[in-house]
């Protein structure tokens, strides 16, 4: 049996490692700039380099890679901890409206800090550096409104936690509106691009940014992956057990809200990727969280190549944002769950 | 002899809602001591209380001479297990894989089932009689079968004290018996000592060393079957009018048949 979860995860992950290479290959091969295999190789490797293929591989398409990877990790280990805990198939860091908190936070920052993420060169790093700590701030403020409304009689009651986060959504979008609004021109087409979830004015400094937050608390959560395990469970039990149910609860839920504030900082809001790749994550593995954890990240990676590449491509040379791509085959997703769930 | 449960001053409840004020009662070690009363009387609470399930308001628990206070959540887990009226699992789990779950105050490795861990599932197995499904899944089994494995995963948890809320709810009348005779077979064999809520009277006192009749958050008689299961103990508890028999087989006294006591008829 256990043996038998082993070999689906090993498998899961060759076939899913394969496909994002498949999508990184496609991306960075195609576009309005076309390359073949042999010049992305060779610039790779440092053969016969020319200034352009280096322009556009490492300024423009290997960045946006590395961050829709970056995100796509993140949003998927922040997904499988939220319905985890929330005991929720449902449950999405958008669905949530953390990822509203997280964005409205950055908005503020932009508004105050006139941050241009089209244009941001090296002078504005350490305002970029920052930008995941505003994010975590507001995204911690999203979640904190969600316990305080949906906890009730010491429980997240399921259908007030969807009802808040809606409202939450609402009233955080509505914030950022209006901020934007007042900002001049230029901010507000930077700002409203963001909001839309987009990755294509992915830079190096935005790896550096995210990263650490990715790596830390990436492996704080997988570390604390089998305690999700017990959360099938019902309290009665777990605490039984001897765990500290609503701690253990508020330190998953921070470190994914710090996760989720550190994709959002960067490309925006992106939904639906948080609440696919847990379910594809299950189908395909099965309930234990230490291998769903890693499958859903290595799934979330994937899909937003994907969806990165389709937004890059499809209308090309203009650029669709990538979160709207990610909402077109989510949406689809989400009421399929419905349906499923009620049955 | 010793004492499971030292409860002084008790008070507790739900939200702002006091169930209990001033709650005094001691459990001993080593017995099956089962709490009854009617709806709502605070029988539930007051497992739910002791097993830390719920905060108390005010008051002391001592735990085997030991103020609960004092201990961590993870040390009291490896002396008692606690198992809910309706607890729930996701039903693709194996049998074997929640009875594990029991080890968890024991593990120091979470990836790993040391020997030890294998034998007391197994053990746990064993006693509850679930061998045979260890590797089905919990939609697969029936009631009473999943009650058993359930009781297998406390079991698991590898402790000398048990509160079970209401272990026989929603099974028919042979599964119910089974289970109880688990639980005695746990006492007499293997020392344990048990604290459960039953609503069948008859059943308490056949299974049971020590009964607790509550009613209204209060304790109305707290003694043997004999002592417990008695006409007027009945009627300030239930509000019923009993016909008491004493059962050659067993030894304990068994309610007959009852009706409604005639003043509570016109106070509907």
């Amino acid at each position: 049996m256990a043996r038998r979860s082993f070999h689906l995860f090993v498998w899961s992950s060759v076939s899913l490692g394969l496909l994002i290479l498949a999508a990184s290959y496609l991306h960075i091969t195609n576009g309005v700039f076309d390359m073949s295999v042999i010049d992305v190789a060779k610039t790779l490797l440092r053969i016969n380099s020319n200034k352009e293929f280096d322009l556009v591989i490492f300024e423009f398409r290997l960045p946006r890679i590395v961050i829709a990877v970056l995100v796509g990790v993140g949003l998927g280990i922040a997904g499988v901890v939220l319905q985890g805990i929330t005991r929720n198939g449902l449950a999405d860091p958008g669905i949530l409206g953390i990822n509203a908190g997280a964005g409205a936070a950055v908005v503020i920052f932009m508004f105050f800090f006139q941050v241009r993420l089209i244009d941001s060169d090296m002078s504005s790093w350490l305002l970029i550096m920052m930008m995941p700590i505003f994010g975590f701030i507001g995204g911690t403020i999203a979640a904190a409104l969600i316990f305080a409304f949906a906890l009730r009689h010491g429980h997240l009651d399921m259908q007030r936690l969807i009802l808040t986060g809606i409202s939450i959504n609402s009233g955080f979008g509505a914030l950022s509106m209006y901020l934007s609004l007042k900002m001049n021109e230029k901010d507000f087409e930077s700002a409203a691009v963001w909001m839309a979830g987009t990755i294509y004015n992915a830079n190096w400094i935005f790896v550096i940014a995210m990263l650490p937050w990715l790596l830390i608390l990436g492996f704080y959560i997988y570390k604390k992956a089998y305690l999700l395990d017990y959360f099938q469970l019902d309290e009665v039990n777990m605490t039984s057990l001897g765990i500290h149910v609503e701690k253990e609860k508020i330190t998953l839920l921070l470190a994914s809200v710090g996760l989720v504030s550190a994709c959002v900082s960067v490309s925006g809001s992106i939904g639906f990727i948080g609440l696919m790749a847990p379910h594809i994550a299950r189908q395909l593995v099965g309930i234990q969280h230490k291998y769903v954890m890693p499958i859903s990240a290595l799934i979330g990676a994937g899909l937003l190549i994907l969806s990165d590449f389709i937004a890059r491509t499809i209308f090309a040379p203009g650029e669709l944002a990538v979160g709207i791509v990610v909402s077109i085959i989510g949406i689809p997703y989400f009421m399929y769950l419905l349906v499923k769930v009620k049955d | 002899m010793a004492i499971a449960f030292r409860i002084e001053d008790l008070i507790a409840g739900y939200e702002k809602s006091i169930i209990f004020e001033g709650l005094n009662a001691v459990i001993p070690e080593g017995k099956i001591t089962t709490i009854i009363g009617p709806n709502g009387c605070g029988k539930s609470t007051l497992l739910k209380t002791i097993g830390r399930i719920l905060k108390k308001e005010r008051g002391e628990i001592y735990l085997l001479e030991q103020n609960m206070q004092n201990l961590s959540t993870k040390e009291i887990a490896k002396k008692m297990a606690i198992l809910s009226q309706s607890p729930s699992a996701p039903s693709q789990l194996k049998v074997e894989e929640l009875i594990s779950y029991g080890r968890y105050p024991h593990r120091k490795n979470v990836n790993r089932l040391t020997k030890k861990d294998i034998e007391m599932i197994e053990w746990a197995m064993d006693v509850t009689k679930t061998t045979e499904y260890r590797n089905r899944e919990l939609a697969q089994l029936s009631g009473g079968q999943r009650q058993r494995v359930w009781l297998a995963m406390a079991l698991a948890q590898e402790t000398d004290i048990l509160l079970l809320d209401e272990p026989t709810t929603y099974l028919d009348m042979a599964h119910q018996i089974e289970v109880l005779n688990i639980v005695q077979e746990l006492n007499e064999l293997h020392g344990c000592t048990i604290v459960m809520v039953l609503h069948d009277i008859n059943h308490a006192a056949r299974y049971s060393h020590e009964l607790i009749a509550m009613r209204q958050g209060e304790i109305i008689e707290h003694g043997s079957a004999d002592e417990v299961i008695t006409k007027e103990v009945l009627q300030n508890v239930f509000h019923i009018n009993a016909k008491i028999l004493h059962d050659e087989e067993t030894n304990k006294p068994v309610c007959f048949t009852y009706d409604i006591l005639k003043n509570e008829v016109s106070a509907l």
